[in-house]
């Protein structure tokens, strides 16, 4: 059999011949593919590189040391005196702030030389429109430093600028600390020697490990997040899955007696399976490509709104450019094709089942998928069962697996119920349905129950789409209303400290020591509580530990712990090696209330009994906290990183708040009222999820599309019996009010099962995605208002999605159609 | 606009003077074609496939317009007329029974007589059906889909239809081409009554001889002409 053409003329030519629904079609898979392709693209750009810009100044390191609270210096002259060729390089390595007080990641390293010279990365260079020459003022804590510009890195992946180490120490006030020391092995040196080497030499506790393990770190804390919006990005391509399927189905249906003609002509089961496969891979194909183009495109709108959520809750990286990786695209291309041939499966077996005997039949006969009821009703109660199971399990590898593959099965259980749900509804609704004037409703209803296969289809694909919108509103409204319920809690302080520059996720800049001073002298301050946090590894994963005045923590607004009295808790702290966690890192590293966490302050590891474990949504990372009395211990002279001002009562705030800023001109703070942090913190979660929201809205165009093309279809499936209705007197009103009856039906069908299913999926995203993504626990707060409002608007574009097909079935003549045979 | 009554004074309920028919392409299904349906009275139209009856029951049905000549429906001349017009002309004053019966599928029997007077805002719908579906013959199938139907009795609801509203012309297009004998017979006697009972200008469209006897008048055509009436 000669493929070619059979291709031509059973496969683009109907093609081309609708070009209104190939074109739906090819739209909605384009976005589907588009969204998957922009989210992969950006989260790479945003997160930026974590390949360590050391590289580029001294080369390819092999080994990094690090430790909690910062590496004694001493410890160099121990290394450099190891009898093996390799070099050690005391690095300092921290954020401070240049022009526009915006932070910048700077160096400080041995090989500069020159105190007053400093290299910058092209990066950033390019950033600020640097050039060799220019001088840069850095400032830092209470301190100011002048560099000028010696060259130029080539690297353009990252932002940094790179000085002499102790102008370095100078700038930051952190003498006799460094951050890391890099080693880099001689040739012909032994690697694994050398690693023994200083492991005889580096105190305990200090920690030796690759380059690349940084970047490893750096990825795990964002693969929950990533993956969390890689599954939400799947979500188009699955309501597109559906689109394709009733695709193919209808062209399945309108070309029954070409497929018999076919077979009687000698064509096989396979040749005709081929045919229907073939229109899906090319839908899926073409879909695809223009997808792929239409994703690197969105890719860079939505960088940025990646870039400040990466920024603000997991870590700081400096974003690059959008670059267009082949991986995601043929990633993409893969799935979008997979999807579109998968979908089509079962309709192209359907069309390879139809006998030659079809070709014989003068009347059309509207064949209609067998719906079998019972089967599909005892699958679904399978699938929610599935369901409840998976959402017990825990996550695997770090990750939610079980909570989507709970989400997989509440979709499915949707999709066995929608039939059933269907045609019950509608059954229901018949009394209602008559009044609707002209016969319109009577005829509406029972057009959707008669091709109740492919109503079912498009009624799922829309209420696919609408439980996303649902559950997410519901995750992220309650999430709002837990963290503002927390806030009020928590942040009870008038005004808050810290360094100045944009906070990033995990770091915490120092505050110069002579601030707090200032700041307990202010006439008008009561208390004031320093806080001290550093960035440390327990079990492989960043965490913080820091440092708190737990006697303030008590008298104001003591945190919410999951058991026990508060009181009692932060009383046992002070001067004791005793912590609280927060429920993120009790999740995270199996941690109960009496376990001990042997962590490494300096040289020493101690082992901590965590006291309590308390609520809290400042940072997914987790927290461990001491009181002050117990880091001095271990950790003397560590500088504040945040100050909590409480001022005395009946004193106003505004006017301490005005003192304090006065006071402290001269050194690198930025303050805050208590209400503008609050603010900020919502302001933050807000743009958290605004990449949230552009998925969502993107599925529900494709779910649109999906609704347009299928009513399109019934229209043209129905032509005959429209011309009949306009033989019968009917007008061209009546006919538009028939189909758009039929779209707000399968509007209000698609909501009321959206609304089950968003609800159920909700409870997944809440009580197990979330939970095992980031630890934390979110009281359950549907908004129903909102709820309300945002399923009349969806119904109302359901209704707007049927104008065009509407329109069409309206322009159709009786004499054309009515004695159609 | 269009009276609801049959007026006994409209003899001539359908008048076509001269009228050509010329398709996209080329293709001249009328060549010039006078006749008049009266009321009361069932004309037949003879010919084979291709010479032009189905498209003359079309302009006589007021479902298209002629190329040339002049079309009166019901006193109104239908060139002219827009498209609500000729819908409304259609909801009051035609009713049509079709050889594959065009029955809605999703419908019961009773629903798909009850169609032409919900469409046309009629009160009292569902009597006025079940009255249609009584002379008919068929109350007991009321309930019943189309497909639990026979082809006889699919027809004997289609008329039943195409009488819902009392028109003033009834247009059939081969309505027993698709029968059995008997059930032919029924149906053509059924029309018969139509006729006679009431008072509507019937207009077959057939090959069939039964259905040609029991016309007053009998039209042959041939390759768009009238070739003689009888």
């Amino acid at each position: 059999m000669r493929l070619l053409p059979l291709v031509r003329q059973f496969v683009l030519r109907p093609l081309r011949a609708d070009p209104t629904r190939t074109g739906l079609t090819l739209l909605a898979i384009a976005l589907g593919v588009a969204v998957v392709v922009a989210i992969d693209l950006a989260g790479d750009a945003a997160v930026g590189s974590f390949q360590s810009s050391v590289t580029s100044l001294l080369g390819p390191v092999d080994f990094e040391i690090t430790a909690n609270g910062g590496i004694d210096e001493n410890v160099m002259a121990k290394l450099t005196a190891l009898p093996v060729n390799a070099k050690f390089g005391a690095t300092i390595e921290q954020r401070v702030a240049t022009r526009g007080n915006l932070p910048v990641l700077m160096f400080g390293i041995e090989t500069i030389l020159d105190p007053t010279a400093a290299v910058v990365s092209r990066d950033l260079a390019t950033r600020f429109n640097w050039k060799p020459g220019d001088v840069v003022r850095l400032h830092a804590a209470a301190r100011t430093a002048e560099f000028r510009i010696r060259s130029i890195d080539p690297d353009e992946k990252n932002e940094w600028i790179a000085v002499d180490i102790a102008p370095a120490q100078q700038l930051l006030e952190s003498y006799g600390h460094i951050d890391h020391v890099e080693v880099i092995v001689g040739a012909n040196e032994n690697a694994n020697a050398v690693e023994r080497a200083m492991q005889g030499a580096i105190p305990f506790g200090y920690d030796i490990s690759t380059p690349g393990a940084r970047a490893e770190d750096s990825q795990r804390m964002l693969r929950a997040f990533r993956t969390n919006l890689g599954v939400l990005s799947y979500i188009s391509l699955l309501v597109g899955a559906f689109l394709i399927y009733n695709t193919i189905a209808v062209s399945v249906v309108r070309r029954r007696v070409e497929i018999g003609i076919l077979r009687g002509l000698g064509v096989g089961r396979r040749g005709i399976l081929a045919i229907f496969l073939g229109e899906a891979a090319l839908l899926g194909i073409v879909g695809s490509l223009a997808g792929i183009a239409l994703g690197r495109i969105m890719a860079s709108a939505l960088v940025d709104t990646i870039s400040r959520t990466v920024n603000s809750i997991f870590l700081t990286s400096s974003p690059g450019k959008v670059a267009f990786a082949w991986l995601p695209a043929l990633l993409a291309f893969a799935a979008g094709t997979a999807v579109a041939v998968i979908s089509a499966l079962i309709p192209a077996r359907e069309a390879a089942g139809v006998p030659p005997a079809e070709a014989m039949r003068r009347e059309a006969r509207q064949h209609e998928a067998r719906v079998h009821a019972g089967r599909d009703l005892a699958f679904a109660g399978v699938a929610c069962l599935l369901a409840i199971v998976f959402g017990q399990f825990g996550p695997v590898g770090g990750r939610p697996l079980t909570g989507y593959a709970a989400a997989l099965c509440a979709v499915a259980a949707a999709a066995l119920i929608s039939p059933a749900f269907v045609s019950s509804a509608i059954h229901s609704l018949r009394g209602l349905l008559r009044r609707v004037p002209g016969a319109a409703g009577l005829i509406a209803g029972r057009s959707l129950v008669a091709s109740l296969a492919r109503t079912s289809v498009v009624v799922t694909a829309l209420a696919t789409a609408i439980a996303m919108t649902i559950s997410v509103g519901i995750m992220v409204t309650s999430f709002r209303e837990t963290v503002q319920i927390w806030l009020e809690n928590r942040l009870q302080a008038d005004i808050y400290l810290r360094a100045a520059g944009q906070p990033g996720a995990g770091v915490f800049p120092p505050i110069a020591p002579q601030v707090y001073g200032i700041v307990a002298a202010t006439p008008g301050v009561d208390e004031v509580d320093a806080f001290h946090g550093f960035s440390f590894r327990y079990e492989g994963q960043q965490s913080t530990f820091g440092a708190s005045n737990t006697a303030i923590m008590l008298r104001h607004g003591p945190p919410k712990f999951l058991s026990g009295d508060a009181d009692t808790i932060l009383r046992s702290l002070p001067n004791r090696n005793r912590v609280i966690v927060t429920e993120p890192f009790a999740n995270k590293h199996h941690v109960r209330t009496g376990d001990v966490l042997r962590i490494a302050l300096g040289p020493t590891q101690i082992p901590f009994t965590v006291a309590g474990i308390y609520y809290d949504y400042s940072s997914h990372r987790g927290l461990v906290i001491a009181d002050w009395s117990t880091m001095r211990k271990y950790l003397p002279d560590q500088p504040a990183t945040d100050i909590a001002v409480y001022v005395r009562k009946g004193v106003n705030a505004n006017r301490v708040r005005y003192d304090l800023e006065s006071r402290l001109a001269d050194y690198d703070v930025s303050l805050a009222a208590n209400e503008a942090l609050r603010t900020s913190a919502l302001t933050v979660f807000d743009r958290t999820f605004a990449v949230t929201w552009a998925l969502e809205a993107i599925a529900l165009v494709v779910a649109m599309l999906g609704t347009a093309n299928s009513l399109l279809a019934l229209v043209l499936d129905r032509r005959r019996e429209i011309g009949l209705i306009r033989c019968l007197g009917a007008d061209d009103g009546q006919i538009r009010r028939m189909v758009l009856t039929e779209a707000a039906l399968i509007g209000l069908l698609a909501a009321g099962l959206g609304l089950i299913l968003g609800t159920a999926l909700s409870l997944d995203l809440i009580y197990v995605i979330n939970r095992q993504s980031f630890g934390w626990t979110i009281q359950f707060h549907p908004p129903l208002g909102l709820l309300a409002a945002a399923l009349f608007l969806l119904w109302i574009f359901t209704v707007a999605a049927g104008i065009y097909p509407a329109r069409f079935a309206a322009r159709l003549q009786p004499a054309e159609t009515a004695h159609e045979e | 606009m269009f009276s609801g009554e049959n007026s006994p004074e409209l003899t001539v309920a359908v008048n076509v003077q001269d009228v050509r028919k010329t398709y996209e392409g080329g293709v001249e299904a009328l060549r010039g074609v006078s006749l008049q349906l009266r009321a009361g009275e069932i004309t037949a139209l003879l010919g084979r496939s291709g010479c032009g009856k189905t498209t003359l029951l079309n302009l006589c049905g007021a479902m298209d317009f002629p190329t040339s000549g002049v079309i009166q429906v019901a006193g109104h001349v239908t060139t002219g007329l827009g498209d609500r017009q000729l819908t409304r002309l259609r909801r009051e004053k035609i009713g049509f029974v079709f050889q594959f019966f065009q029955l809605l599928p999703t419908l019961t029997a009773i629903e798909n007589v009850e169609l032409p007077l919900l469409l046309a805002g009629a009160r009292n719908s569902m009597q006025t059906a079940r009255e249609r579906l009584e002379w008919v013959g068929l109350p007991e199938k009321a309930e019943s889909l189309p497909w639990q139907l026979s082809g006889g009795q699919m027809q004997r609801v289609a008329i039943a239809r195409a009488l819902a509203h009392t028109p003033a012309i009834l247009i059939a297009d081969e309505p027993t081409g698709n029968l059995d004998t008997a059930s032919g017979e029924v149906v053509l006697q059924l029309i018969r009554r139509a006729a006679r009972e009431f008072g509507a200008a019937v207009a077959i469209a057939t090959h069939s001889a039964e259905a040609a006897a029991i016309a007053d008048i009998r039209i042959r055509m041939r390759d768009g002409l009238i070739e003689s009436i009888e």
